[in-house]
């Protein structure tokens, strides 16, 4: 199908090291009598520093892109580099020591745990990276101060509105310093004010030099990305570079 | 880590308190009934075991026997103790006996105190060498040396002396003998075979018998008899010589029907049945029935836990998924998820404690212990109930962990999450599995009362309504007779017998000599020694002859009666043809005069064998009056016995009245299935609440899960007895499904059980149609109450939510 042609991006493949880079990469779902194919045999690279954001349809495919790009799923064929090393085999326990230290997500419904606190929520990550307990203390304290919510650090999540749960889940994605940052469809579920916050911290981040990766319906919301993925049936139909990328 | 996996658990219990309460509740109810059962079992299994040599300790146990009749005793002539001590003394190191002349209760007298005491016992001074009892005054060793001493409990003591010194006074025996008290026990331990109050030196029994019948008589064998091994003895070697012992001491023509056997001491309580017991033991059989419930009831309990963890994943799989987005391995929820059953269990634990707590006196009740929760004495209690509850909680909680770790965050946290069809199998099974055992509770409850009822009510062929029983002794005899002579003129007395031991529930056995035998030849019989109105008092039933009679005086030494079962067994052909046939006891040459219907001599549990009724000859006659037999008419019953009881206070001034009612008596044959029966009733009614208790839960779930079908049936316009059936019928397919896995196996079970009695009752299908209509109805109403919430829900509610 459609090859793109991408010569100027190309150029900065010299210089920038590859975060992420996929190849021919199929997911293909099979149930009793049904066989979907998700993702067709698709190419994407994305390099470290860029924010790039992947638009379509529904059904197109892009979340399982993006589950895919996030070691919560494997591919059904094809090759997956992160940092340069072939991922798309790992079992579950490797693919979760590799998100856990490089990764973090965002999701449209928030996903905060209801029995844990704004402050245990954010800790949760570091839990599972056996940080001590004053570095935890440290960081999370940090990051809701950061994120403009340490006031409410003892709520639990039913207690605070939208937004504010939003960047309760922000705070949680970057506690790590992950390198990459996947949001899937992180307004969603906001009215404009609270989505264009959110969206102004996920691009603050990125300035930081956090790789970003962000699935979304809302071209407003895409205007923030460096560069626009088009999917539709499984394929990327469309690519557009907006702007240079900061590295 | 551990306080994030505890306050999550912590947060999860008090934000679904219903299943949390569901949860802890029925798995504490399921520890408290195995704490309980673990109890009685610990109990059962610890008897006679306080003694520092028990290992060494052995009873020897004698068997008389020809064509399988005449009987296995659990006591010993007088002279065997001496002999065996002296043909073994490589072996044995001491050797001692207990005797109470084969009588209920002996009366003790200080003053004007005086009661019959049932539990008294002659005992050689040997005593305290061979079992640890603890005195509370006295010393061991010269407590028993003397002739007429006695050591009596501090029960005793306090009830003939109060508070005075009871050491160095006086207790007169039995109307004639005075005792000097030399020592009084310290508190007695209840896991014993024997049970006693007071022990009189056995020296004291001389002049009672003589000299002349401890070293010779070897055929009366009343004497409970038990050596302690020396250290490195074997009780084998010692039965291997038993052949020989016979040989050398028994008369002839007992010599070859004659074996022993040595029991050990511990396994008493537990195995022995035979004649003569000191008190009726307990059984094997039992301790497995408790056993298997407190295992049943157990699990129960932990399938409803894993049940609720199972079906309440819904409400974690985001949570799950979460974590392992945030880098959560498998095996990190697992563990989580482990601690959280581990926590719930230890709830558990502790409410089981004071449930235990709460419950003992009523279990006591039932099972006639004294048990308690004596984490002091039992230092291993505490621990091991603890363990139980973490086994528990973990058994339950491991297939919830695994199930509830293996979610993929992709789909939960899309809120793709359904119950998988495995996960859906395994539930229905693990209800099916616990109301399965419930049915089988609830049957065995209702075969066990059956037979129970069958045992306490058949016809065993002798008449035992109001039947006053007074248990006599020979040195009473002389007040007695006129005693009887005078309540005779009563118009509401109907009539008198005598007879040795119990009808209907003991007798002894007494030498034959049956035509065709070689003269001089004994053979041992079950019979009873009765009197001339013994027939009539009891209505039994003559298939031809005649009854023993006052007309004839020779009846004493020249007749005898003999049931249905000695006829066929001798082959002598109808009754008719067995009147007239030789059957000479040593006393007399006596010929059968009367063939009586078999009649049940002792309880239901045994077959009807050949049985002798026989008239002691005049000189003997004294000896062998054992109990009043005293036939009441059915009016003024209350004032007929303070009738009686003004008479005997006239006539037998120096003994207290003791009495009872045959039919209450022959009751306490059961008593251990009527315990039985009431135990397992009250685990089958906790078996079912526990199951009930999960399947409300279950139900709810399965309610709130199927919310959005239920809005869309409603919608479509389903009505609501509709949904109600369908949202009941799910469950009730498992109930009854239930009852079918149920019924075979617990008639497997009942026909296992009613091997062990002679006389049974049938298992009759209506006990199974109760069961399963029972837990059908119980589990519809269990259900039908979510069912009915859910259909009256508002499905516009429900799908603007969806």
């Amino acid at each position: 199908m459609a090859q793109i042609n991408s010569a100027p991006y190309l150029n900065f493949k010299l210089k920038i090291k590859d975060m992420i880079k996929v190849e021919l990469l199929t997911k293909v779902y099979r149930t009793e009598e049904i066989e979907t194919t998700s993702l067709n045999k698709i190419n994407v690279e994305i390099k470290a520093g860029e924010f790039v954001a992947i638009m379509g349809p529904s059904g197109c495919g892009k979340s399982t892109l993006l589950n895919i790009l996030g070691l919560l799923d494997n591919p059904t064929e094809g090759s997956y580099y992160f940092l340069d090393k072939e991922v798309s085999r790992f079992n579950e326990r490797q693919r979760a020591d590799l998100r856990k230290s490089n990764i973090g997500f965002v999701f449209q419904s928030f996903n905060l745990i209801d029995e844990l606190t704004v402050y245990e929520n954010v800790e949760l990550p570091l839990l599972y990276l056996k940080i001590s307990n004053e570095e935890r203390k440290k960081r999370v304290t940090e990051a809701l101060e950061k994120l403009q919510i340490a006031h409410r650090k003892d709520h639990f999540p039913q207690q605070l509105s939208g937004g504010q749960q939003q960047r309760v889940a922000v705070a949680r994605a970057v506690i790590t310093n992950p390198k990459v940052i996947l949001a899937d469809e992180p307004t969603g579920n906001l009215d404009s004010k609270n989505g264009n916050e959110v969206m102004n911290l996920l691009s603050e981040l990125n300035e930081n030099g956090t790789t970003v990766v962000m699935v979304t319906h809302s071209h407003h919301d895409a205007g923030f990305a460096h560069r626009i993925i088009n999917l539709m049936d499984g394929q990327v139909v469309a690519e557009k570079i907006k702007a240079k990328i900061h590295v | 880590m551990f306080r994030n996996y505890f306050k999550v658990a912590f947060r999860n219990l008090m934000r679904y308190k219903f299943y949390s309460f569901i949860n802890i509740f029925g798995l504490a109810i399921g520890i408290a009934c195995f704490t309980l059962i673990t109890l009685f079992v610990l109990d059962e299994i610890s008897y006679d075991q306080f003694h520092s040599k028990s290992d060494r300790i052995y009873r020897v146990v004698g068997k008389l026997e020809t064509d399988g009749q005449g009987e296995r005793s659990s006591s010993c002539t007088f002279p065997l103790a001496a002999a065996i001590k002296n043909d073994y003394s490589e072996q044995i190191d001491e050797v001692v006996r207990f005797f109470n002349f084969q009588e209920q209760s002996h009366t003790l007298q200080v003053g004007e105190i005086k009661y019959n005491e049932k539990r008294t016992f002659f005992v050689d001074s040997t005593f305290f060498k061979v079992f640890d009892y603890e005195l509370e005054k006295g010393t061991k060793e010269s407590a028993l040396q003397n002739p007429n001493s006695i050591i009596i409990s501090k029960e005793l003591a306090k009830k003939y002396f109060g508070d005075d010194e009871p050491l160095g006074k006086f207790i007169k025996y039995d109307g004639n003998s005075q005792l000097l008290v030399t020592a009084v026990f310290a508190d007695l331990p209840a896991q014993t075979h024997i049970h006693f109050d007071a022990l009189i030196s056995f020296s004291t029994l001389r002049p009672f018998f003589g000299a002349d019948l401890q070293s010779k008589n070897w055929v009366w064998n009343p004497c409970w008899t038990y050596i302690l091994l020396k250290q490195d003895a074997k009780a084998s070697d010692i039965e291997k010589g038993f052949p020989n012992f016979i040989q050398k001491y028994y008369p002839d023509h007992i010599k070859n029907q004659a074996a022993h056997n040595l029991q050990a001491l511990k396994d008493i309580h537990l195995t022995s049945n035979m004649d003569y017991e000191i008190e009726p033991n307990s059984s094997k059989s039992a301790i497995y029935i408790f056993a298997a419930i407190g295992i049943f009831i157990l699990l129960i309990a932990c399938i409803n836990f894993t049940n609720l963890a199972t079906a309440r994943s819904a409400s974690r799989a985001k949570e799950v998924g979460i974590r392992k987005v945030a880098g959560a391995h498998k095996s990190n929820l697992v563990f989580q998820f482990l601690i959280e059953s581990l926590l719930m269990a230890m709830f558990a634990v502790v409410i089981a404690l004071v449930l235990v707590e709460i419950l003992l006196p009523i279990f006591n009740s039932i099972s006639g212990k004294e048990l308690i929760l004596d984490f002091i004495n039992l230092p291993l209690l505490l621990p091991s109930i603890f363990t139980i509850g973490l086994l528990s909680g973990l058994l339950s909680g491991l297939y919830p962990a695994f199930f509830l770790s293996s979610f993929q965050p992709i789909k939960v946290l899309k809120g793709e999450f359904k119950n998988s069809k495995a996960g859906k199998i395994i539930r229905k099974s693990l209800v099916i599995g616990q109301f399965a055992i419930s049915v089988v509770l609830i049957i065995c409850t209702g075969v066990i009362f059956k037979q129970l009822q069958y045992m306490q009510s058949a016809d065993t062929g002798f008449n035992r309504e109001q039947i006053l029983v007074v248990p006599i002794r020979p040195n009473m005899v002389d007040q007695v007779r006129p005693f009887v002579q005078e309540i005779k003129k009563d118009k509401n007395i109907i009539n008198v017998a005598l007879m040795n031991d119990i009808i209907g529930e003991r007798h002894n056995t007494h030498e034959f000599n049956y035509e065709g035998m070689k003269p001089g030849d004994w053979i041992y019989f079950p019979a009873l020694m009765v009197n001339e109105t013994f027939i009539e008092t009891f209505d039994i039933k003559l298939l031809a002859g005649r009854g023993f009679s006052k007309e004839f005086k020779t009846d004493d030494s020249l007749a005898v009666i003999i049931n249905e079962s000695m006829v066929k067994h001798l082959n002598w052909g109808t009754p008719q043809e067995a009147l007239g046939k030789q059957f000479y006891t040593p006393f007399g040459r006596e010929k059968v005069i009367g063939v009586v219907k078999d009649f049940n001599f002792v309880s239901l549990v045994n077959d009807v064998g050949p049985f002798v009724l026989d008239i002691p000859v005049m000189r003997q006659r004294l000896t062998w009056s054992k109990h009043l037999a005293i036939k009441l008419s059915k009016n003024e019953t209350e004032s007929t016995l303070n009738f009686i009881e003004s008479k005997w206070k006239e006539f037998v001034k120096d003994y207290p009245l003791e009495y009872f009612f045959l039919k209450d008596n022959l009751k306490q044959l059961y008593k251990a299935e009527e315990n039985l029966s009431k135990l397992v009733a009250y685990f089958s009614v906790l078996a079912i609440f526990i199951a009930c208790l999960g399947l409300f839960a279950l139900a709810s779930y399965t309610a709130q899960q199927r919310r959005k079908e239920i809005g869309i049936r409603k919608v479509l316009g389903a009505s609501i007895s509709g949904i109600t059936t369908l949202l009941s019928v799910e469950f009730l397919k498992l109930v009854v499904f239930a009852n079918i896995i149920a019924w075979p196996l617990s008639y497997y079970l009942m026909n296992w059980w009613l091997q062990s009695f002679a006389f049974k009752t049938t298992i009759s299908v209506s006990i199974f149609l109760f069961a399963s209509i029972l837990t059908i109805s119980i589990a519809l109403l269990t259900i039908i109450f979510q069912a009915v919430k859910a259909a009256l829900s508002n499905p516009v509610s429900v799908l603007k939510y969806e």
